[in-house]
């Protein structure tokens, strides 16, 4: 179907937290040559770190898409397995738009989601998630112990969830699995993913039963029956064979 | 003495309020000067019209008095000149980059093909060659290949299975992906003509590999077999071909076994098209083959280690990474499968 011209596209924003790690890079390349293929995509790349590092600055600097680089770096308490990560990357790119978009009248319509630099992403994602008016949902491939969880849609509206972890949570779905328009962000300027009185796996219900409600949803992809996005984990390398000493004599970034 | 005493005791608690305020407000004003500082990005040296394109960005709405407002506030919107057809036009002039992609049939494999796609779509002049380790063609394949709209051509060989284990094992004698990749090969000399066919690259990207696109610009002019290192394999954070003044490889900078012919992994090399058709015994051993002599089983018949090109600044930079993808957990569909089958994946 023909695409309206640019100026009229509401600009997605993908809030993408980022830690180093060996495949950071490589991830992160990845992910942006998916990115490059979307219009009015804008990137906020938020580091888990206490400063910008130079690996991510030089990486946003070529990435040949418009992006922003935050960091804020997660307190040591909360670094413990178990404990859901990233949040205070995610709240740092929510402050962003809100900070951003302060001083101005109503903005351009605009959609975010949160995209983990791990997830497979299809084009297809973006145009479903574009035409977000306020929440929208869909289903994500390869969570929750299964091929894929995915909300329950009757009569095109959610009724239930599709899932493999405590269907019982007001919204059982993977972070990977929802986009929230610029303008309910806006609204909602409390909301934020919050770790006290959070148990695991509640990040993302806590988070959205503070902006909407599952019956406000906007199911996507078909009637939540097509995977388009994959919620795929890279393997820890192997570097067994690094040596202790007697490192090389250049310095060459991975 | 006790009046100025009582009245120290009260002033204290306020000096301290006052400092914990202090301590608490100062990070906060840091991290929002930060912040602002970093919406100034360094990109706006790079692209031409910054001003007037990141005006025409904002919504048309907008009177011109917000925008100065907000100049300090709002992030460089970078204008590339992005085309957004998909793929790039062919050009005449290109070589073409022939990728052969063996695959097979996973729960993660329609997540990889379609993540390798979204890069390969960058890259001008570029004919996919994707060989399915399975009897037929599957819809699976056919379907993603459509949908994608690259230049691609769809093959399919089944690895034989070794029936005297479980009858769906694979013989773990050949290799994974090598009788997929000889079967590339095959159909690239089957079909095209040593003596009058365009010029192109032949390279074997494996699926779950991650891909920069300046790659495919550094192999586009091969010669006869340009190399580069690998990330991620061998145990190290990167193999490298040994490039010494001259430019010549002499060696390999790797952990294991760094005395085979070509220690290089799968990723780390491309061939020209014309050496494949010129060379149409070359093909990877199937069969005896040792652990990491796989890519020298096709190397040493096309190639000696005086004719490789050094590419990505002599070897020095990593434009390809060996990442694996987890096999993911799918604990929670049972013996009998709780999903519906029909939703593909």
């Amino acid at each position: 179907p023909p695409q309206p011209p640019e100026a009229a596209l509401p600009t997605i924003y993908a809030i993408t937290p980022t830690y180093s790690r060996p495949v950071q890079k490589a991830e992160l390349t990845r992910l942006a040559n998916t990115f490059r293929q979307v219009a009015r995509l804008h990137w906020i790349l938020v580091e888990d770190a206490a400063a910008r590092s130079e690996l991510v600055r030089r990486f946003v600097a070529a990435a040949g898409l418009p992006c922003t680089h935050l960091h804020v770096p997660t307190p040591r308490r909360y670094k413990r397995p178990g404990l859901p990560r990233a949040t205070e990357q995610r709240n740092a790119g929510l402050a962003w738009l809100r900070q951003r978009h302060q001083h101005l009248p109503p903005p351009q319509p605009g959609v975010l989601f949160f995209a983990d630099d791990d997830n497979t992403y299809s084009l297809e994602l973006f145009q479903e998630m574009r035409t977000t008016r306020k929440v929208s949902v869909w289903p994500v491939g390869l969570v929750g112990g299964r091929r894929y969880e995915r909300p329950v849609v009757e009569n095109g509206k959610v009724v239930g969830w599709y899932t493999g972890w405590r269907a019982d949570r007001p919204f059982a779905i993977d972070m990977a699995g929802f986009a929230v328009s610029l303008q309910v962000i806006l609204s909602h300027p409390k909301a934020v993913f919050k770790r006290r009185g959070s148990q695991p796996g509640m990040q993302e219900s806590d988070f959205l039963k503070q902006i909407t409600t599952v019956e406000e949803l906007e199911p996507k992809a078909n009637n939540c029956t097509k995977v388009l996005v994959w919620h795929t984990r890279t393997e820890k390398v192997n570097l067994a064979n690094e040596p202790k000493y007697r490192l090389d004599t250049v310095n060459i970034e991975v | 003495n006790e009046e100025l005493w009582v009245q120290s005791v009260l002033e204290m608690p306020k000096r301290r309020d006052i400092l914990a305020i202090v301590l608490i407000v100062l990070p906060w004003t840091l991290l929002i000067t930060v912040w602002h500082q970093s919406t100034i990005a360094p990109l706006l040296a790079v692209h031409k019209d910054d001003g007037g394109d990141s005006r025409r960005d904002l919504a048309a709405g907008l009177d011109s008095k917000e925008y100065c407002l907000s100049d300090r506030d709002i992030v460089e919107v970078v204008r590339t000149e992005y085309v957004y057809t998909r793929p790039p036009p062919w050009s005449d002039t290109l070589p073409t980059i022939h990728v052969i992609t063996p695959t097979y049939s996973r729960p993660v494999q329609k997540a990889e093909l379609t993540r390798l796609a979204n890069t390969l779509l960058h890259v001008p002049n570029l004919h996919w060659i994707l060989v399915e380790d399975s009897q037929r063609r599957t819809a699976l394949i056919t379907r993603l290949l459509r949908d994608t709209g690259l230049n691609y051509t769809h093959l399919n060989v089944e690895t034989p299975r070794n029936y005297k284990l479980r009858g769906d094992m694979r013989d773990p004698r050949i290799p994974r992906g090598t009788m997929q990749r000889n079967l590339a090969l095959r159909w690239l000399r089957e079909t095209f003509n040593k003596n009058n066919s365009q010029p192109g690259i032949v390279y074997f990207a494996d699926d779950d590999n991650t891909y920069s696109l300046e790659l495919f610009e550094e192999m586009r002019s091969t010669r006869k077999v340009s190399v580069w290192p690998v990330a991620f394999v061998g145990g190290l954070r990167y193999e490298s071909p040994r490039v010494n003044a001259a430019g010549k490889v002499y060696g390999w900078k790797t952990v294991f076994d760094p005395h085979r012919p070509f220690a290089i992994d799968m990723a780390g090399f491309a061939v020209n098209l014309r050496l494949i058709l010129q060379r149409s015994q070359a093909y990877f051993k199937l069969r005896g083959v040792k652990g990491g002599y796989q890519e020298s089983s096709l190397l040493r018949e096309l190639v000696t280690l005086n004719d490789l090109e050094p590419k990505a600044a002599n070897c020095t930079k990593i434009l390809v990474w060996h990442t694996r993808t987890e096999k993911p957990v799918l604990v929670n569909e049972g013996k009998k499968g709780f999903t519906d089958p029909n939703v593909e994946i």
